[in-house]
């Protein structure tokens, strides 16, 4: 496979082992081998090891080694068995019931049943969880049916469901031992830092800031996994120390964003690694927000003028090294049922002066049109380096960019609760689905002052219909149209300007196979990886 | 001589407590005023509605009046209860002790290596001032004196670690294959070579340059000339008259160090991972988790005035001239 076909199937969004040398299991004889440590790096220290609380990638990361949830994703974002071995959803889409696995334990011995998925949903993430309320009002009931059946009854229909209850990436449905949790406060039990669950992995111990260690458990109800004797999180927040340590083969594997995009071509074509690229349930834009409260930002007509002018090829090129792609819309091309690429803009500065020249900005005596402030905050080379990028493009068409970077809580404060911005750059996700992720960054009713949501102030009547409204369309086709209207009235009113599609390319030793199997990579369990013989 | 120490000690002690407070009070109002809300960072990329932020509040105490949320911590602060991590939520006091050990060694092998490699460069080098080996010294001093540390870490993590392969880059022990035992504690030592080295540079230079100067000062005493001239062999003459005179402002660097050591830390253990307090700061202060910020402060800054306290214990010691009253 040369560079160039791999690039090629990476832009078409398919699912591939970039690095080309992984063999299919069956191909190495008598299938995987048992055995061996994973040593994987972790950028900071979790808060908790289970997932009910906390949405930070580190705890993520540990917590779907030791616990399960109904359903998983597979590489077109579709639900897979997990706890759940079959599903069945009624005609009028308002009813969901589950059939579990019957051989399923929790690592002290005693069985999974329906009771503990009937108690994580009432008990726990109903209250709990931080993301719970963009979708819990919806739910008419959860209970269980028997003992070893389940069933979600909606108040309407609501088409991602499924892929919801499947996305660890999007609601924390890790299901909870009841008999733990039971009777006490699901924020403070011990169990949080010493946690008991039903996966491929058990917690052995913790040594705070330093690793966290897990073991395999021999009881897992999925026959023959997981192949690995210790999973090995290893806390590692310097950047460059990290890499060092990747290339010293001390860890085996870095998750994508934690692998510089200016590294990758050079671990391309070392045959001790392997990059990784599953599908991708994140579908991660990198966006410029805009201030709709600004004085000439608040014109359709400026912003547009400003999506003319910004070069996102040479953003692509020159910040992400050509690893990323031009994003030619508000959701993600990896989503590949909503996504619609006919309604992006053209590189085209002349065009971009005679849209501001319209809106009454003309050049002054200096040729300068007005000021812009345009922040980032530190940590993502890549968004710093588009910055300076978006000034040089603005500067030729008579807008002065003043470029600013602050801490990543400062940034969040500034922008997010203050307000106190022009152009902002910003990661947004926008899978596995839009409405989980899309609709509540641009939606009227998130105009509130609270991280990663309408802090733009972008208001449109007709999208928060389209928003509300097709949430219940259970025809795919008509559901899929809804999303193109969305997309044309986003590209055209731009709260954000998409700037770039970011590849989720992880890097493995090559010493080790399937470290990652599904569209949410970096963040599921590793009961599929095992080492070489 | 000796209970005359300790009641010194012990009333030096009781002046502290005051101090104490009143660092307390600096550093709330500090870490408050810096711009950011612990909320931002608890939920992450999470659409949270209205009311689950307001219960997240409630349970933290956050919708509090400051100078509430600030009479609160001190009357917790009393009983030793430094409150409830935000972002680990865990108790305060459990997380640093978790951590402290690890920054303990850390700091007390470099206090340790740094401090008496310097005198001892500094005594020798002092006898021979300005030669070869001495301007040597000096240059090495004056770049390890120079060098920012998280540079001269990633230095010495290429050089001895990636190109050499000596040593380990990140943690305190192989996660590999763990040890027990006595090659736990071979293992342990085999991760510390890097981080101290690194650690010891700024300070071995300070030490070193001040040892020289005091050095050559007390060596062009007239006592010396006398100890000299009543026929002492010159390594009892340099190491037993002169050394110990020289040693009383080195003490005094070394004790003020050990705040600046603390602080260095955060820099160390960051490229070293090493699993210490440093980190943990670094990990509350990006996450404004007040809680732990405060306790952090609290425990760093009563360390800082234990050792000011032992390092004035330490003079009487050296010094028999010393009367404490």
């Amino acid at each position: 496979m040369t560079d160039l076909t791999r690039r090629g199937l990476m832009a078409a969004g398919m699912a591939v082992g970039l690095g080309g040398r992984i063999e299919p299991a069956a191909a190495q004889g008598s299938g995987p081998r048992r055995g061996g440590s994973l040593i994987i790096a972790l950028e900071g220290e979790p808060a908790t090891l289970t997932a009910h609380l906390a949405t930070d990638t580190p705890a993520m990361m540990v917590a779907n080694n030791i616990f399960n949830a109904l359903v998983l994703l597979d590489e077109k974002l579709g639900p897979i068995p997990d706890l759940a071995e079959s599903w069945t959803t009624s005609p009028d889409g308002r009813t969901y019931t589950f059939n579990l696995v019957q051989n399923a334990r929790w690592h002290d011995g005693r069985p999974v049943t329906a009771a503990d998925v009937e108690f994580t949903f009432n008990e726990v993430i109903a209250k709990y969880h931080p993301r719970a309320g963009s979708w819990w009002p919806n739910v008419e009931s959860a209970r269980a049916t028997g003992t070893h059946s389940f069933e979600f009854r909606l108040k309407s229909p609501f088409a991602p469901f499924l892929t919801m209850a499947g996305s660890v990436l999007s609601s924390g449905a890790n299901i909870l031992p009841k008999h733990i949790y039971e009777g006490t406060d699901p924020r403070t039990n011990p169990a949080n830092q010493r946690p008991i669950g039903s996966g491929p992995f058990t917690f052995s111990r913790w040594q705070r800031g330093g690793f966290i260690e897990l073991n395999r458990n021999p009881n897992y109800f999925k026959a023959g996994k997981p192949y690995l004797d210790r999973v090995v999180f290893q806390v590692m927040p310097d950047p460059a120390a990290r890499l060092l340590a990747f290339e010293r083969g001390e860890v085996d594997f870095l998750h994508w964003y934690i692998v510089p995009y200016d590294r990758i071509a050079r671990m391309r074509s070392d045959r001790r690694f392997t990059l990784l690229q599953k599908g991708d349930a994140a579908a991660t834009n990198g966006l410029m927000l805009m201030n709709h409260r600004h004085p000439q930002l608040k014109e359709t007509a400026v912003r547009q003028a400003l999506a003319h002018a910004i070069n996102r090829n040479t953003i692509s090129e020159r910040a992400l090294f050509g690893e990323a792609r031009v994003a030619k819309s508000h959701i993600g091309s990896t989503v590949a049922w909503a996504f619609t690429d006919r309604f992006d803009y053209a590189f085209d500065p002349a065009k971009a002066n005679a849209l501001l020249d319209e809106a009454g900005l003309r050049r002054g005596a200096d040729g300068r049109r007005f000021p812009l402030r345009l922040f980032w905050a530190s940590g993502r080379d890549y968004e710093g380096r588009g910055a300076e990028i978006i000034k040089d493009n603005l500067r030729d068409i008579g807008i002065d960019v003043t470029v600013q970077v602050f801490d990543r809580t400062s940034f969040t404060d500034r922008v997010f609760r203050q307000w106190d911005f022009d152009l902002a750059m910003q990661l947004f996700t926008t899978g596995p689905d839009p409405t989980i992720s899309v609709t509540p960054r641009y939606h009227t009713n998130a105009i509130r002052r609270a991280p990663f949501v309408n802090g733009m102030g972008y208001s449109n009547p007709e999208t928060d219909a389209l928003f509300d409204s097709e949430t219940a369309e259970t025809d795919p086709a008509k559901r899929a149209a809804a999303w193109h209207r969305i997309q044309e009235l986003l590209m055209r009113d731009l709260p954000a300007l998409p700037l770039f599609e970011l590849p989720p390319i992880h890097a493995a030793s090559a010493r080790f196979v399937d470290v990652v199997t599904g569209p949410q990579g970096y963040i599921e369990s590793r009961e599929n990886a095992y080492e070489r013989r | 001589m000796a209970p005359q120490l300790l009641g010194y000690a012990a009333r030096r002690l009781v002046q502290a407590v005051p101090m104490v407070f009143v660092i307390i009070l600096i550093n709330f109002i500090l870490i408050h005023s810096a711009p950011g809300d612990p909320i931002d960072f608890l939920l992450g990329s999470s659409d949270a509605t209205e009311e689950y932020i307001a219960q997240v509040r409630r349970e933290f105490g956050l919708d509090q009046p400051l100078p509430a949320q600030f009479f609160a911590y001190v009357g917790k602060v009393v009983s030793f209860d430094l409150g409830y991590s935000l972002r680990f939520r865990e108790q305060v006091l459990s997380l640093i002790l978790d951590r402290l050990p690890a920054t303990l060694l850390l700091m007390g092998s470099a206090l340790v290596c740094s401090s008496l490699l310097g005198i001892l460069l500094g005594a020798v080098a002092a006898q021979r001032p300005y030669s070869a080996a001495d301007n040597a010294a000096t240059l090495v001093a004056l770049a390890g004196y120079s060098m920012p540390v998280f540079w001269l870490g990633q230095i010495m993590l290429i050089v001895f670690a990636l190109n050499l392969a000596w040593f380990p880059t990140q943690g305190m022990m192989s996660l590999r294959a763990p040890r027990e035992g006595f090659a736990m504690v071979l293992d342990i030592a085999h991760h510390l070579v890097l981080p101290v080295a690194t650690y010891s540079a700024y300070h071995l230079a300070l030490v070193f340059r001040l040892t020289r100067v005091k050095m050559q000062e007390t060596l062009a005493q007239d006592f010396i000339t006398t100890a000299r001239a009543k026929g002492l062999p010159e390594g009892r003459v340099v190491y037993r008259h002169a050394l110990r005179n020289a040693m009383l402002p080195v003490v005094t660097v070394i004790g003020l160090n050990f705040g600046f050591m603390l602080a260095g830390s955060v820099l160390t253990e960051t490229v070293f991972a090493w699993p210490g307090t440093g980190r943990l700061l670094f990990d509350a202060i990006g996450a404004r988790d007040y809680p732990l910020l405060m306790g952090l402060f609290t425990v760093l800054s009563v360390m800082v005035i234990l050792a000011n306290v032992l390092t004035d214990v330490i003079y009487a010691v050296i010094d028999p001239r010393v009367v404490y009253r």
